[in-house]
Parts: structure tokens; C-alpha cells; sequence
């Protein structure tokens, strides 16, 4: 990102920005590369688009990277993908550690290998003093499975009485989902690549007022040049809340 | 001294210049961006006008088989105008849609439930179809929804589900996986009364795009398309809007 993009954008920049990363396979089919090559291209642009996001000023970035669904995929390409968190998360330790950017996974870890699990335990134990620069990664993350884990931890905790059944309600709801986390939990902008126009389970509870944007290009693609596009489209929204103007 | 003053000022001349330079950099990216959604719009509105006059045959026959349930959601502004929901329905019953839930945050389609369903001819209450109704002809049926069926409604549920939890026999126990399911969420929900009647597209009249905190528990996998205001909404656009849908091939993740 050049400093000019940087230092011209002084309007409303969204705090959150949530990316489900669709395309990969497509990209890769397109070029006759197999779908490994298509995921690694994917990998590479998620990690130049978030230092994108945070020079351009925004404190929170979600990454939809495997969700509950995905496990149904062949075998060796969920292995794959396994395979490539872990390269990752490794390779880029020490970019996250440099610009101080704390890195939180979120979703369901049960079925997530034990060697990721604790690669992703030491990283997030290493951040996790940092400030200012939030990079959620959801790996078999589901919003359903979000509210339902929700609804649980609740329950526990009435169970526990450490809090009454009366004090439940939707700011108790909020405080228990996975994205509580962040200061800014419900994305602004929620950018969806390959031209499909859906959600598919991603922040359902969080995402009621969150500007949708479904541009068609793939993500492996998604580059300095479109993320600056999504920007500008954002800036133009007028935001309402639900609220009269 | 001097000299150092001077570079001082210098730079600082530089930097202001910069970052004006830089401004109306951005400020005609701006432009430019708008100008393409201009004429991207002026094109839209030349097509959906050509559809509706029936010009373009691909349009003259939709089959609907995949489309169960739609759903519509109306910006709080927007939804004053009750004459131009009724058109909307009007619409999509002469296309041939079943099943119509309607959202605004407010809950005031829900005020003028019994005029549009006197309005709309072929118009029912979707909770007051039998199991064994079958949609024939120009018949839709309708469902009105608003703010109060999103997290509201989830959290009633979860409330029915957090005292069958407390009631069990060894609550202290079970860390909550026989109680907190989909299944169970599901339930509790049609026992508060919201219907859980999934959408396969929704669509968006507003200037904003965003569902608006329609039910998020319904919205997995809900096809989403930003229609544009109500006020301008086209034929054209709404037939374009259900046969680009008809196309759309979901993999679920998978």
C-alpha cells in the first residue's frame, strides 16, 4: 500500500472489517493449478490484505478461513488447508510480533489438529498483550455454533450463580460470543469475494447492520487496488443503525 | 539557525502540499467510483425497463422450484409507504412466488398486516396455512416479521433451553451438549413463536446493505441482493433479481 493511499484516507474508515475468503479452488481451476496452489495463493494475499487493513486504519480484521462445513471436503484438502495454517501461523510470527498485532482464533478447536492447536495457543499467548491491531482468524467457526456456545456459557454461568437467569439478555448474549474479544465485536463492512451473494454462517448475530459488499473478483486476487474500491463504496454508504435519519 | 528554520519551514510547506495533493487524490478515486456506479446504475435501469416490457425472453419463464421462501426487507424509511409493499406483493404473486416473509426493524408491516392482506389479492398469514396447503394459482403466503423475531426471540429460546437445563437431573454434570443444540434452539424458537421459516433470497429495498437484524438464525445461507430503494423499485430488476437466483449453485461449504 502506497503512502499515498494511506495518507489520503482521512474519511470514515470501518474499524471492523470481516472477509470471507471465497475463490481459492476457482482461482486455481482457472489457472490449471490444483486446489493446494489455489489455498496458498489465498494464504498469501490474507496476510498482504490485513497489513493493507491496518496501515489504512483499521483496528479489527475477521477472516471467515474454514468453517464448520469445510471438514466435509476431501480428506486432503482439509489437510492441506491444516497444513497451510500451520506454515503460517509459523512464517509469520515474527511480522505479527513486530507490528504488534494480536492474533485471535475463534471457532470450534475440538477437531483442529493437536499440533495447530498448540501452534495457535503459543501465538495467540505471545500477542495477546498487544493493542490497537486485532486479527481474528475463524477456523471452524460457525455463527450458529457461535450463539449456541453462547447460550451455553450462559447457562454455566447461572448454573455457577454468577449471575441470575434475570440478567440475561441480549448485551449478556453479546459478552459471551467469540468475538468479544474485540473492542468493535459487529464488523462495518463485510466483504465477500468470488460474486457469491451469502453469508454462509458467518457472524449472523454480529452482522445486523454490517455493509454487505460482494465484489465478483476471486480472493486470491482481491489486491491492494480492490480493497481500495470496497473502501471507497464504504464511504459512501450512510449508515443508519435501523434508525431514522 | 536560520537555515535550519528555514528547512523546518520548508518542510513543513512540503508535507501540507502532500497531503492536500493526496486528499484530492482520494477525493477523485471518490469520483471516479461513483461515476462507474452512475452509469452502471443509468444501464441497470435501461435493462430492467427492456425486461419488463418482455424484450428480453430470457426473462418470460422462471421456474421457481428452488425458490420456497423469499424474503423482503424494507428500510425503516421505505416502509411508511405501504402502497408500494402491496405492489411489490403484487408482483411477486404474478411471478409466481408461494411463500413472502417481511421484515422492517419497527414491526410497522406488522401494524398494516390486515390492509395488505385485504390489499393483496390471493394473500394469507403464513401460520394460518395448514401442513396439507398446497400454493395453487395466484395465492402467497405471507409472514411478518420484525426486530423483535431476531435476538429477541433467541434469547427467549435460550431461556427455555437454559431452565430445561437447570431442571435437569445433574446439571452439574453436563457442560451443556445435551441441551444447546440447533435442533433444541429450533425448537424453542417455533415454542416463542418465531417460525424459523428459512429464506433462500432475501432481498434488500433501502439505500443501505445490510440484512437490517433480520433474523439472524434464519440467514445461513440466504442469498442476499441490495434491490435499491422502494420508492424506484423496477419489475424489471425484481424478475432479474429471482432468475439470477434460480442459477445459483451453493455448495454449503463442501
Amino acid at each position: 500500500m502506497g503512502e499515498k493511499e494511506k495518507r489520503a484516507s482521512n474519511r470514515k474508515m470501518p474499524k471492523h472489517v470481516a472477509v470471507i475468503l471465497d475463490g481459492n479452488r476457482r482461482w486455481a481451476e482457472k489457472r490449471g493449478l490444483g486446489t493446494s496452489e489455489g489455498h496458498e495463493a489465498g494464504a498469501r494475499r490474507l496476510l498482504e490484505n490485513a497489513k493493507d487493513c491496518f496501515a489504512m486504519g483499521t483496528n479489527t480484521i475477521s477472516l471467515f478461513a474454514f468453517s464448520t462445513e469445510n471438514w466435509e471436503r476431501p480428506e486432503d484438502e482439509v489437510k492441506c488447508l491444516m497444513a497451510l495454517f500451520e506454515k503460517h501461523f509459523r512464517a509469520e510470527m515474527p511480522f505479527f510480533q513486530r507490528d504488534k498485532i494480536k492474533i485471535l482464533v475463534i471457532g470450534n478447536r475440538a477437531k483442529i489438529p493437536e499440533s495447530l492447536r498448540g501452534l495457535i495457543e503459543e501465538v495467540e499467548e505471545a500477542t495477546k498483550s498487544y493493542e490497537g491491531k486485532n486479527l481474528i482468524i475463524a477456523i471452524d467457526y460457525s455463527g450458529r455454533f457461535d450463539i449456541l456456545q453462547a447460550c451455553k456459557s450462559l447457562a454455566t454461568k447461572v448454573k455457577d450463580g454468577l449471575i441470575q437467569v434475570e440478567d440475561i439478555n441480549e448485551e449478556a448474549m453479546e459478552k459471551e460470543l467469540l468475538t468479544k474479544c474485540s473492542e468493535f465485536p459487529n464488523p462495518d463492512l463485510l466483504i465477500r469475494t468470488s460474486g457469491e451473494q451469502r453469508i454462509s454462517n458467518f457472524f449472523l448475530w454480529q452482522s445486523a447492520y454490517t455493509e454487505l459488499y460482494f465484489p465478483t473478483v476471486l480472493w486470491p486476487d482481491f489486491g491492494e487496488a480492490e480493497y481500495l474500491e470496497a473502501l471507497t463504496w464504504y464511504q459512501q454508504r450512510q449508515r443508519r443503525f435501523g434508525r431514522r435519519v | 539557525m536560520d537555515s535550519n528554520q528555514s528547512m523546518r519551514l520548508l518542510s513543513s510547506w512540503i508535507g501540507q502540499i502532500g497531503d492536500l495533493g493526496l486528499n484530492l487524490l482520494w477525493r477523485f478515486i471518490h469520483i471516479v467510483v461513483s461515476l462507474w456506479y452512475i452509469v452502471s446504475g443509468i444501464s441497470e435501469a435501461i435493462e430492467s425497463y427492456a425486461i419488463s416490457l418482455g424484450l428480453n425472453k430470457k426473462y418470460s419463464s422462471i421456474d421457481l422450484e428452488k425458490l420456497r421462501c423469499l424474503a423482503v426487507v424494507v428500510d425503516i424509511e421505505a416502509v411508511q409507504d405501504v402502497a408500494k409493499v402491496v405492489e411489490l406483493l403484487q408482483w411477486l404473486t404474478t411471478i409466481g412466488v408461494k411463500q413472502v416473509g417481511l421484515f422492517d426493524s419497527q414491526g410497522l408491516l406488522k401494524k398494516s398486516k390486515d390492509l395488505i392482506l385485504e390489499t393483496v389479492p390471493g394473500s394469507m398469514l403464513l401460520e394460518e396455512i395448514g401442513k396439507d396447503f398446497s400454493p395453487d394459482g395466484k395465492r402467497i403466503a405471507l409472514e411478518f416479521i420484525s426486530s423483535s423475531d431476531n435476538k429477541e426471540a433467541v434469547m427467549k429460546a435460550a431461556n427455555i433451553l437454559l431452565q430445561r437445563y437447570l431442571k435437569s437431573s445433574h446439571p452439574e454434570n453436563d457442560q451443556g451438549e445435551n441441551f444447546f443444540t440447533e435442533s433444541h434452539l429450533n425448537e424453542a424458537l417455533g415454542v416463542v413463536g418465531e417460525n424459523v421459516h428459512v429464506p433462500d433470497l432475501l432481498l434488500v429495498y433501502g439505500p443501505i446493505r445490510s440484512h437490517l437484524g433480520f433474523p439472524a438464525w434464519r440467514l445461513r445461507y440466504t442469498e442476499i441482493v441490495h434491490m435499491g430503494t422502494l420508492k424506484y423499485m423496477r419489475y424489471g430488476s425484481l424478475l432479474k433479481a429471482i432468475h439470477k437466483f434460480t442459477g445459483v449453485h451453493q455448495n454449503y461449504g463442501t
